[in-house]
């Protein structure tokens, strides 16, 4: 079985930050190591100054925040459900998100910090709705695995008509822009959300790092966990719920991205990481890494237009797919 | 070291409790077995001692204290609990995987320490399964795996292990070797509760025997005295005869037919 | 602290962290209020931003409308961005291509390094707006929806390009059509129309949408006029309810109309009485309204022009 080598992080970062230096260079207008440079410092062409500390700056930190947030969000609920299709958006935060946009864009509300809080506080109401719909279902704070999954779908399954609902009749810019949002862009990123996203996973990511050790406790079975000393009707709805406020602050921030949370556990995984606190901060600077190469994708491919970074990220899904569905067969 | 008194657990919306009444007594240097039909409470009891169940009333004491003035960590550094059943939804090698026995001892931050490598090499070496240190989990036979999670157990150098109806899906040889380590563990000092319902390898390996029925202690006792015929027929509502094993000299079952051949 | 505690913890700080974004975010100006009635306060855009006026040089225009504007202020040598849609002259088309308006790369937009950014002024559009400003491009940002709009947005795009005397001419000039399609009409008597504006779903014009005012200078009467929006979704059966005498549609929609068994359920279509429009001329409320007027009381009152 393949162990990691310690070589792999220092690389691991390296990378991270050629990737965050492409996607400065990288764009509509092309920028070499010179203009990057002295857009950075403020000496160059103003234009080349705008859009290095203007635009695309924020940009990439706000894209490697929540590649991080996700991949560490996806990592932990894979861990703690004990599968590898879980992501940061089972336990309703996707759907709950995308209500409560949908509902500001349809009451007329908009500006990008509403819409952030509409979309957080709906996912913060989904999840409680699922937590308490899997509490009543099953038995005791934990109940089985699958009911909380369970109660996600449900949730999701009402979170989806009642977005249709509120967009059947709506207006055809409401239409538009709750598409939008919904697809995912960090193109109204700002130093501002980039501050505040980076403060949440700080203190969320770093609560679900420091309690990386019940994860691996976790994922060997709810006894087995019991049996290494791990209290499991705390630590099991705690992790949950880090995960999904992690989950929920980075769709408040850039709309709904998928496939990341999803993708980078396994990736991280094959590299041979196991134990998961190093799984966990491996697969932040992984998503980190991903989320940024994918913005500036969504940026680059189609000029002048953009692609949605939902779109960009989706793309990952189908070889991903494909090689789950080989090794199922073999 | 492992004591149950007069322990009654109730499951929500069952008709009559699953544990009513036992006392137990696990001492160090000894094989407990708790045997009995399904259903009769054996598997609760541990639960009861993971802590995934509570005592409705009755006690719970491990080596004295007080089962629930123990955090789980303290409870997994006392005692070494192997479940009936585990499949890590990753696989890792088998040396990352008994390795995970430290945690009831590690810190959140705190690497892995020589003495926690130390304690991971015996459990590899007294289970036998060093040559698998490198193995994934996923490519152990039932028989490797049943030791490997009972190496994990040891690595948590606890002075009691509670071994829940380990020998499910072994072989004859692999069981008589899991019942002769539970046997030298319990030589070497440790308090080991083996619930089993492999009548005869219990016979033939514990020092005490509990037969439960219906959550209740039908017999405990030596094997010689809890083995006997009219007893063993009642809880088990099987016609059986008991006798002596020629070649192990230990009581052993032999049930009859029912129906002509 | 225990488990619990910290994730109430988390909580509470995204919590404040949220509220810090929304204390950093852009934010909508509240309207100024009216204290001071003798100093004329500078007039704003549609994002209430203040109209910038000058004698711009390097116009981008991400919008339909007020491209034609520019052509009819003479201005369109002076662009150098545009929408995908602006196709009119050859002095339009040589502009750079920047999109269909809506979310524009403002990094493109920078690269054409203009002195006027006019923008499109639908809620997309307020984040591209502060970033160009931020930047220190003046943007002007209009909604030409209305035909009462016409005349300011003529104006503001006039100063804001140093042609305010065209701008008048320009406006002037639609309203005496209009007027003129108005006495043309007076007295006769008006047809019920339906306009179709999509297929699938069916769409039709509110009494929001200036299509809706160009019908009623024209001379009809819009079965939709009690809906206030401006693109209401309607059903087959209602619009056969509503029995309007005539159908306005695009050339597409003309066939569609002619051609599905639907829509025979419509007295109007089964008479024939389903009239193609020029779907170039109705685009938008611009400098063409004064033709579209014209054109569709040709349609409704053959003869009265």
């Amino acid at each position: 079985m393949i162990a990691h080598r310690s070589w792999h992080w220092p690389a691991a970062i390296a990378v991270l930050f050629a990737v965050a230096a492409l996607g400065i260079a990288f764009g509509t207008v092309r920028l070499g190591l010179r203009e990057v440079i002295g857009g950075a410092a403020g000496t160059g062409d103003p234009l080349h100054v705008t859009i290095v500390q203007a635009l695309r700056g924020p940009r990439v930190l706000l894209a490697a925040l929540v590649g991080a947030g996700l991949a560490m969000s996806g990592a932990s609920l894979q861990g703690v459900l004990r599968n590898g299709l879980a992501e940061p958006y089972l336990l309703g935060v996707s759907g709950g998100a995308a209500v409560g946009a949908v509902l500001a864009y349809a009451a007329g509300l908009s500006g990008y910090a509403l819409l952030a809080l509409a979309a957080f506080a709906g996912s913060v109401t989904a999840v409680g709705a699922t937590v308490l719909a899997a509490r009543a279902a099953g038995h005791g704070a934990r109940g089985d695995p699958r009911t909380l999954l369970m109660a996600g779908v449900v949730v999701g399954a009402f979170a989806n008509a009642a977005i249709m609902i509120a967009l059947a009749n709506a207006p055809g810019n409401t239409v538009r822009s709750a598409l939008w949002w919904m697809m995912g862009s960090a193109s109204d990123a700002t130093w501002a959300t980039g501050a505040a996203l980076a403060a949440t996973l700080a203190v969320a990511g770093g609560a679900l790092v420091a309690g990386a050790r019940d994860i691996d406790a976790l994922a060997l079975g709810d006894e087995a966990a019991a049996a290494l000393g791990v209290d499991v009707d705390r630590a099991a709805p705690r992790i949950y719920l880090l995960a999904s406020l992690v989950a929920a602050a980075t769709v408040a921030a850039v709309g709904l991205v998928g496939f990341v949370g999803l993708i980078v556990p396994h990736l991280v995984r094959a590299a041979g990481i196991r134990r998961h606190r190093a799984l966990l901060v491996a697969a932040a600077i992984v998503g980190a890494t991903l989320v940024i190469a994918a913005d500036t994708v969504a940026r680059v491919a189609l000029p002048p237009a953009e692609l949605p970074l939902g779109a960009v990220t989706a793309i990952l899904g189908v070889p991903f797919f494909l090689a789950q569905l080989r090794r199922f067969r073999a | 070291m492992i004591e149950f008194r007069d322990a009654v657990v109730r499951y929500p919306g069952a008709p009559a409790a699953a544990v009513d009444g036992v006392s137990l007594l696990c001492p160090a240097a000894q094989v407990t077995a708790v045997v009995g039909p399904n259903g009769s409470g054996k598997s609760t009891l541990v639960r009861v001692l993971l802590g995934r169940q509570p005592l409705a009333s009755g006690t719970l004491h491990i080596d004295g204290t007080d089962r629930r003035q123990l955090s789980q960590r303290a409870l997994a550094r006392m005692v070494a609990i192997v479940p009936q059943r585990e499949e890590p939804a990753f696989p890792m090698t088998v040396r990352e995987y008994v390795a995970l026995g430290r945690l009831p001892h590690s810190g959140a931050w705190r690497a892995e320490t020589p003495g926690d490598r130390d304690a991971v090499a015996r459990a590899l070496t007294r289970t036998g399964v060093d040559d698998l240190h490198s193995r994934p989990t996923d490519e152990l036979s039932g028989g490797e795996w049943q030791r490997v999670r009972v190496a994990r157990a040891l690595a948590q150098d606890a002075r009691a292990l509670v071994l829940d109806e380990p020998t499910t899906f072994l072989d004859v040889g692999h069981e008589m070797s899991l019942f002769e380590l539970a046997a030298a563990l319990a030589r070497s000092g440790m308090a080991v509760l083996l619930v089993s319902h492999q009548l005869n390898l219990v016979a033939r390996f514990a020092d005490t025997m509990v037969l439960l029925q219906h959550g209740r202690v039908a017999a405990a006792g030596a094997p010689d005295a809890v083995m006997s015929g009219r007893v063993l027929e009642s809880v088990y509502e099987w016609p059986l005869v008991v006798i002596r094993d020629p070649a192990s000299g230990a009581p052993a079952v032999v049930p009859l037919r029912r129906s002509p051949a | 602290m225990s488990h619990s505690q910290s994730t109430r913890f988390a909580g509470l700080v995204t919590l404040a962290a949220a509220l810090a974004v929304a204390g950093c975010a852009p934010r909508e100006e509240p309207p100024r209020a009216v204290t001071d009635t003798a100093a004329p306060r500078p007039p704003v855009d549609d994002f209430r931003h203040e109209a910038p006026r000058g004698e711009a040089r390097r116009i981008v225009s991400l919008n339909p409308a007020t491209t034609e504007l520019l052509v009819a202020l003479g201005a369109a040598g002076r662009l150098v961005g545009r929408t995908s849609w602006d196709l009119y002259t050859p002095a339009v088309r040589r502009a750079r291509d920047l999109g269909n308006g809506i979310r524009p790369n403002v990094e493109a937009v920078l690269e054409m390094r203009p002195d006027l950014v006019i923008l499109y002024g639908s809620e997309d559009n307020v984040m591209a707006a502060r970033r160009l400003r931020e930047a220190g491009v003046p943007t002007l940002s209009l909604k030409l929806d209305r035909i009462g709009q016409l005349e300011r947005a003529a104006m503001l795009v006039g100063a804001a390009v140093g042609e305010e005397d065209r701008a008048r001419t320009v406006v002037d000039s639609v309203h005496q059509t209009l007027d003129s399609v108005r006495a043309a009409v007076a007295g006769r008597e008006r047809p019920r129309a339906f306009w179709h504006v999509w297929d699938s779903p069916i769409i039709t014009i509110g009494r929001g949408s200036f299509l809706h005012e160009l019908v009623e200078i024209a001379g009809g009467e819009n079965v939709y006029a009690d809906i206030p929006s401006p693109s209401p979704r309607v059903e087959l059966e209602d619009i056969a309810r509503r029995d309007p005498a005539v159908i306005l549609a695009g050339p597409v929609g003309a066939r569609r109309i002619r051609e599905e068994q639907r829509w025979r359920a419509v007295r109007a279509v089964r008479n024939g009485r389903v009239l193609v429009v020029d779907t170039n001329l109705v685009a938008r409320p611009s400098v063409r309204l004064g033709e579209a007027a014209v054109s569709l009381a040709r349609l409704l009152h053959p003869g009265s022009l």
